[in-house]
């Protein structure tokens, strides 16, 4: 009796059970999956960057890329090489195309400016990455420069302030230095050197984000001042060359070389091989996941006007020395896509 | 009357200034002038330095020197080096030894260096145009074979080390090579046949032809011997700082390789001048930069500066030697 009324009660289970299952595969739907798709598929987004040469570039584009073919829309770099009046020139191409989200790396704070007026002004939504205008769009994200400055040349404040430094003496090696990424850093390396009277900046010469000319300037300065503690920097490719001009001259223990970067592999192997010191890794993957976010935000609301808000979101920033050189600090570009 | 004439003359000539003089002398002021107030200048490290750091610059313009005296420009020097070498580096990361890739490298150089020689002298499309479009053909090709625009050598090859911070009796190797490189051209350029026939293409190509002179030959592996000076260039510069950075040829290093040429007084024109010219203009620029990167000046300055005194030395010239029908020559810039 109870096997029977056991088996029935399995039954009526089963039943229920295999009655339900198509039930649900129809009725499961993922809270605003649909929504998201219809805002998403077949939307336009145009990048407009300053060199497809660049690891940040790269990492940046293999994220959004991801996004766009898993989700449907369209995804274009239009990459002016360095070359400010090709850039102009992209920027009015897209300003024509109306897509519906541009994103846009800043050679400088000017350059771009009136055309990113017009483009927000012809209602189209705008995200700068990591490079900002001086023209405020939709949305940044990126580094706060002033930080990365206020970090980079606090390290060397611990570094060459502490007891046993050979000297107080820093050098800035700057990219451009109409860049915002330099007029910020540079602000961030102004206050604390105002905050710490011991430390002297000797040099302050742009290297033109060049790995020779950072080498060439790093040379001579050695020269000048032997007993030289530290040197910031702006992009880790570049300070290679700084790197290897202090060792060259031998003197790896005594200068400390403090840059930044997007992460890439390239800069782990730069550590190791002593050419660098300390890398403060602004990640471009993540960067790239958090503008994917902002993306997103825009294609799912297009009701909001282009320029009637403006964000701001600065990305992480990781501290990268010998100890911590590996893993998702270190990353390969073929691991993004 | 006629016996004093060429006395008169000879005396004359005695007290012009060439251009490489005006240069020299500019040059030999500044040095003297940093000596006295800058602090270090003079010291042994830094003069080395200062000759370190013009070595790759000093390389491509005896390269450039060497096409210039046979009139002809190039401006693909910058491309090939950076994309030779990004080529060789790219060749080591697919499993080729650095050694191989470096060889291999030097082969597709010397090819580009060959297109744009064919170009030239058989095909006869003017050197600045041919060379030009053989530069964005070369760096463009670069652009979609390698997507980054630095490229690390591997690490642990201990030639390109030395190359980049090895010394031989306490003066580095990169100024070695420079100096190597440049008695090399010289003496070709002087000595041997071939380098008389430049001069001599240089100077005149059509009466050079007539006269049975091999000049299409001549331009060609003119051509590919600047590929090849450029190439060394590019490994010299992989030696100091451990990579090539392929975007250097949107920088402006191959016109002040150019200027170095014309301001030692190699004329545009052909025929005239050789490496001590080169060498001349090399070690101004590379007085000016030290002296200025010393003082600190800023990036905008330090190129005021830099024009300013490149264009005093080219305008005393003017003024010292003036030209006019006899001097000037067809084909003057």
């Amino acid at each position: 009796m109870k096997v029977l009324k056991n088996t029935a009660f399995a039954a009526l289970a089963a039943s229920a059970l295999l009655a339900a299952v198509p039930a649900q595969a129809d009725d499961i739907e993922q809270v605003g999956r649909a929504a998201y798709l219809e805002a998403v598929t077949g939307k336009k987004v145009i990048f407009v960057p300053l060199s497809q040469g660049m690891d940040l570039n790269q990492a940046w584009t293999a994220v959004w890329q991801r996004h766009a073919a898993r989700y449907g829309f369209s995804f274009e770099v239009r990459d002016p090489n360095m070359d400010t009046a090709a850039g102009i020139r992209a920027l009015q191409g897209a300003i024509a195309e109306k897509p519906d989200v541009l994103i846009v790396q800043n050679p400088d704070v000017q350059t771009y400016a009136r055309a990113l007026k017009q483009a927000q002004d012809a209602g189209i939504k705008i995200l700068q990455i990591n490079m900002q205008s001086i023209t405020q769009t939709d949305s940044y994200v990126g580094n706060d420069w002033i930080e990365m400055g206020r970090l980079e040349a606090g390290e060397l404040a611990r570094t060459c302030l502490a007891p046993g430094a050979p000297s107080g003496k820093i050098v800035w090696l700057a990219g451009v230095q109409t860049g915002a990424a330099n007029i910020y850093m540079r602000e961030g390396l102004n206050q604390i050197l105002a905050e710490n009277p011991g430390l002297e900046l000797v040099s302050d010469q742009p290297a033109d984000y060049d790995s020779e000319k950072a080498r060439q300037i790093t040379e001579t300065v050695l020269q000048q001042h032997p007993d030289l503690c530290g040197i910031m920097g702006i992009w880790d490719n570049a300070e290679v060359g700084a790197g290897a001009a202090v060792l060259a001259a031998g003197k790896q223990d005594q200068v400390t070389i403090v840059t930044n970067g997007a992460g890439a592999h390239t800069a782990c192997e730069s550590i190791e091989k002593g050419l660098l010191d300390v890398v403060y890794n602004f990640n471009a993957p993540i960067q790239a996941e958090i503008a994917a976010q902002q993306i997103s935000e825009f294609l799912q609301n297009p009701d909001r006007p282009a320029g009637s808000e403006k964000t701001v979101f600065f990305g992480p920033i990781t501290r990268v020395d010998k100890n911590n050189a590996s893993g998702r600090n270190c990353w390969k570009i073929d691991e993004l896509k | 009357m006629s016996l004093r004439e060429p006395a008169q003359a000879g005396r004359h000539r005695r007290f012009r200034l060439t251009q490489e003089g005006v240069v020299s002398l500019i040059a030999l002021t500044l040095f003297l002038a940093f000596a006295l107030f800058l602090n270090n200048f003079m010291s042994q490290g830094n003069l080395l330095t200062l000759l370190k750091n013009v070595a790759i610059l000093g390389t491509l313009a005896v390269g450039m020197g060497m096409i210039v005296v046979g009139r002809g420009i190039d401006l693909t020097m910058v491309a090939v080096m950076v994309v030779g070498v990004a080529f060789a580096i790219w060749l080591s990361s697919q499993g080729f030894g650095f050694g191989e890739a470096v060889l291999i490298g030097a082969c597709l150089v010397a090819f580009c260096g060959l297109i744009t020689g064919i170009l030239i002298a058989i095909a006869e499309v003017p050197p600045i145009f041919a060379t030009l479009a053989m530069a964005s053909i070369v760096y463009g090709g670069g652009r979609v074979a390698f997507s980054s625009d630095v490229l690390y050598a591997p690490a642990g090859i201990g030639w390109l080390v030395a190359i980049g911070s090895g010394t031989f009796l306490g003066v580095p190797y990169s100024i070695l090579i420079l100096a190597g490189i440049a008695a090399l051209v010289a003496l070709f350029l002087s000595l041997t046949r071939f380098g008389r026939f430049i001069y001599a293409t240089g100077d005149n190509p059509h009466a050079a032809r007539t006269m049975g002179l091999p000049t299409r030959p001549v331009q060609i592996s003119q051509y590919v011997l600047a590929a090849l000076i450029a190439y060394a260039a590019g490994i010299l510069m992989t030696g100091l700082v451990s990579g090539i950075n392929t975007r250097l040829y949107n920088s402006t290093l191959i016109y002040d390789v150019l200027l170095v040429v014309v301001l030692g007084g190699i004329s545009l024109s052909g025929g005239q001048g050789g490496v001590r010219n080169v060498l001349v203009g090399t070690v101004l620029v590379g007085i000016l930069i030290n002296g200025m990167t010393i003082m600190n000046f800023s990036y905008t300055s330090q190129n005021l500066i830099k024009s300013v005194i490149l264009l005093a030395a080219l305008a005393l010239d003017a003024v010292i030697n003036p030209r006019d029908e006899q001097t000037s020559q067809s084909g003057d810039i």
